[in-house]
């Protein structure tokens, strides 16, 4: 009997363990297996090809590139997220009219789904019929509907400013939420002590507010950090990657290479994997070093 | 005791996830159990989607399921289990099916080189009927085999030739439609200054840039392959091809930002009136019609020097996987399918093209299908039978519409690199 209790625990966390096992460590030893295995593009595995996948993948004219844009997309994308959801928290957080359902329209492109909200984008840019561009030729900005002027996903330069609003615009719903929960968590009476010392509103802020609410702003961040770094629907929906490669990050890359190269693809998951794994770290190793000048 | 309870509770919970995952692997092995048997027998079937997707009256699950039901109504021993999928991801779903050895017994897609290599078809000669292969056009026919050996039965086909808004080319005051690139040029400049803002309609994006590309690549005696069969992408004919392509990007006379654009979107800009001339073929018509566009004209695709006396044709293909061993089943199936009339349903609902004899006497009449169907003799295939042919396709569908904004040498170079070497 008491030989019993002790082997209890098991039993409440094994089907968790199983579970966990299961879903995700099963995928990625799959996953670092294929990037070894020579597999046609038919799905045919014909043997052991180590390390000729990762060569090949290094090679591509377009690697390094991509790893570069993919960087600044992470990079440009949670850093305006994060600004703009600092801004709106702190907005939400205020008592006045109108509070709660401004609160729920913040809801609505989180709510929608997000290859439906790239969708509509890519629509509204149209070229010939998109909204965002009649109201460009209304004012003046273009001459002309049909061409180059107007088709903002066709060139890279204008496509990734598009691209990164639009991730943006999908992901300030939950870090706004998240950061709300946070702020709720300060405690009024610090801000009290505050102001019987005389601290100015920026101070205020700048010392309390950005201090206390540092717990819920990393998980905000860093659950973006990996969102964003494997979204896949923004990019693929409006340009493809297109032109060319020009506007593809290392995840449209890794889905591009699955129609020709499956243990290449494979070989891209893993540095993702890699690569999300390395940004995590940096970002914790960052966030905590705030922790000790605070 | 009640502790003890909840651990048991738990166990049992954790003995059902494993076994309920083991469950999954088992089922594919029941099926064949029960073939051998000689009882019900149920073919796993994969098609790709020619209709507007899920839902839509055209949909690929609506059409197959009237076979399906027709044929099991005469066959009560056979099920077919039909799994539709998008165009977009049929290659990739299928190559995960092969990866995880559950592939299908039958497979509707548009190539079969790469499964025939791998050895996992059935000869056509083991799953059809000899009258059946006679009825086959014989130049599709050819395109099926692989080293001398049949592994491809064409299931559609279709042709490609000029279209070109007769309203717009009246208001631009063009005559008639365009015979050579200068013509072309000529046209598409009288188009621009009507205030047309696509005069060509050049789709080089994911969807068919590999389509496009050739159409031109025709016009001035290159294409794929040279004559003796060797990779030529980055031919002499070629660049200059896109050379000249490039020209009319760069004076606004084409669609913009080719590189980016499918021909859907294109298609359904000429059908709005907004595109002067585009390349379209038989399935581009439903678009046109319900876009609204009535009033256009179909003519030979235009060349460098004159018209082109062929033109690209497109063949789709079903085909029977050796692994699950229902030949027999199989061979009911297809023999139903090409004797009864299921091929020429499927040939009027999206208007594709037929790939047998008897199929194109039948459709003769059409009046719309008669310029497609009087080019299929003559037409130009991609070079299927190459193995490569899939893989270097699709990197075509990313990179190729580059070489109409950098350099054409260069990027067509890139592509001939990885057509030799992959």
């Amino acid at each position: 009997m008491r030989r019993l209790r002790a082997l209890e625990p098991l039993a409440w966390i094994g089907p968790a363990v199983v579970l966990i096992a299961l879903v995700v460590l099963w995928p990625v030893i799959e996953m670092v297996r294929s990037s070894f295995l020579k597999i046609s593009r038919f799905g045919v595995v014909q043997g052991d090809n180590f390390p000729d996948n990762y060569t090949k993948l290094f090679g591509e004219k377009d690697f390094a590139d991509i790893m570069v844009r993919s960087v600044i997309w992470v990079v440009a994308v949670v850093a305006l997220t994060v600004l703009i959801s600092l801004a709106l928290a702190q907005l939400f957080n205020q008592r006045f009219p109108g509070r709660k359902v401004a609160r729920w329209a913040l809801i609505a492109p989180w709510a929608a789904s997000v290859l439906m909200t790239a969708i509509i984008f890519k629509w509204m840019l149209d070229p010939e019929v998109g909204v965002i561009n009649q109201i460009r030729l209304k004012l003046g900005l273009i001459d002309a509907m049909g061409g180059a002027s107007a088709d903002q996903l066709g060139d890279a330069s204008s496509a990734m400013p598009w691209l990164v609003f639009v991730a943006v615009f999908v992901s300030v719903p939950f870090t706004t939420y998240a950061l709300l929960a946070g702020l709720a968590t300060i405690p009024a009476d610090v801000y009290e002590a505050a102001r019987m010392d005389g601290a100015s509103r920026l101070r205020t802020y700048w010392s309390i507010t950005l201090p206390l609410l540092r717990p819920a702003l990393t998980v905000a961040a860093l659950i973006n950090v990996m969102n964003v770094f494997n979204s896949f629907p923004i990019i693929w929906a409006m340009t493809h990657g297109q032109p060319g490669y020009s506007t593809a990050t290392s995840t449209i890359l890794m889905f591009i290479l699955k129609g020709s190269n499956i243990g290449e693809s494979a070989a891209m998951s893993v540095v993702n994997f890699g690569m999300v794994i390395v940004l995590t770290a940096i970002f914790l190793k960052v966030s905590r070093w705030n922790k000790e000048v605070a | 005791m009640k502790m003890k309870l909840a651990g048991g509770a738990a166990l049992g919970l954790a003995t059902m996830l494993v076994l309920s995952s083991c469950g999954s692997g088992d089922s594919g092995g029941a099926n064949n159990a029960q073939s051998s048997g000689g009882g019900q027998v149920t073919l796993k079937m994969v098609a790709a989607d020619y209709g507007d997707g899920p839902g839509k009256p055209n949909s690929g699950e609506t059409f197959w399921k009237g076979v399906v039901d027709e044929f099991q109504k005469q066959n009560p021993n056979i099920k077919v289990d039909v799994q539709v999928i998008n165009w977009n991801d049929i290659d990739k779903q299928v190559a995960t099916m092969v990866q995880n050895g559950q592939v299908p017994d039958i497979l509707q897609t548009g190539g079969y080189a790469g499964f025939a290599k791998e050895q996992l078809l059935y000869k056509v000669d083991e799953v059809l009927s000899p009258n059946v292969q006679q009825d086959m056009l014989q130049k599709f026919a050819d395109n099926g085999k692989l080293d001398g050996v049949a592994y491809g039965i064409p299931f559609v086909s279709s042709a490609r030739a000029l279209f070109y808004n007769k309203d717009l080319f009246q208001k631009a005051g063009i005559a008639e439609p365009p015979k050579t690139w200068d013509e072309l040029k000529a046209a598409a400049d009288k188009l621009k200054k009507a205030g047309v803002s696509q005069p060509f309609g050049l789709p080089l994006g994911q969807e068919e840039a590999q389509a496009e590309s050739l159409l031109w690549m025709l016009g001035n005696g290159g294409g794929y392959k040279d004559a003796s069969g060797k990779w030529a992408i980055n031919s002499p004919q070629n660049v200059e091809t896109f050379t000249y392509m490039k020209g009319l990007v760069d004076a606004g006379l084409t669609t913009p930002n080719p590189g980016t654009k499918d021909r859907k979107t294109v298609w359904e800009d000429f059908g709005a009136g907004k595109v002067g001339m585009v390349n379209g073929g038989p399935m581009s018509i439903p678009i046109f019609d319900t876009a609204g566009l009535k009033n256009y004209g179909v003519a030979p695709i235009p060349g460098k020097t004159g018209p082109l006396d062929t033109t690209l044709g497109v063949q789709d293909w079903i085909m029977a996987f050796n692994k699950n061993g229902h030949a027999e089943e199989i061979k009911k199936f297809f023999d139903f399918f090409y004797t009864g009339d299921a091929a020429q349903k499927i040939s009027e609902l999206y208007k594709l093209l037929p790939v047998t004899k008897g199929g194109i006497d039948k459709l003769s009449s059409d009046e719309k299908l008669k310029p497609f169907l009087d080019a299929l003799p003559n037409a130009t295939f991609y070079p299927q039978a190459d193995p490569k042919w899939d893989a270097v396709s699709a990197q075509m569908k990313q990179t190729i519409g580059s070489a109409v904004k950098d350099d054409p040498a260069k990027v067509l170079g890139e592509l001939q690199k990885a057509a030799e070497s992959s």
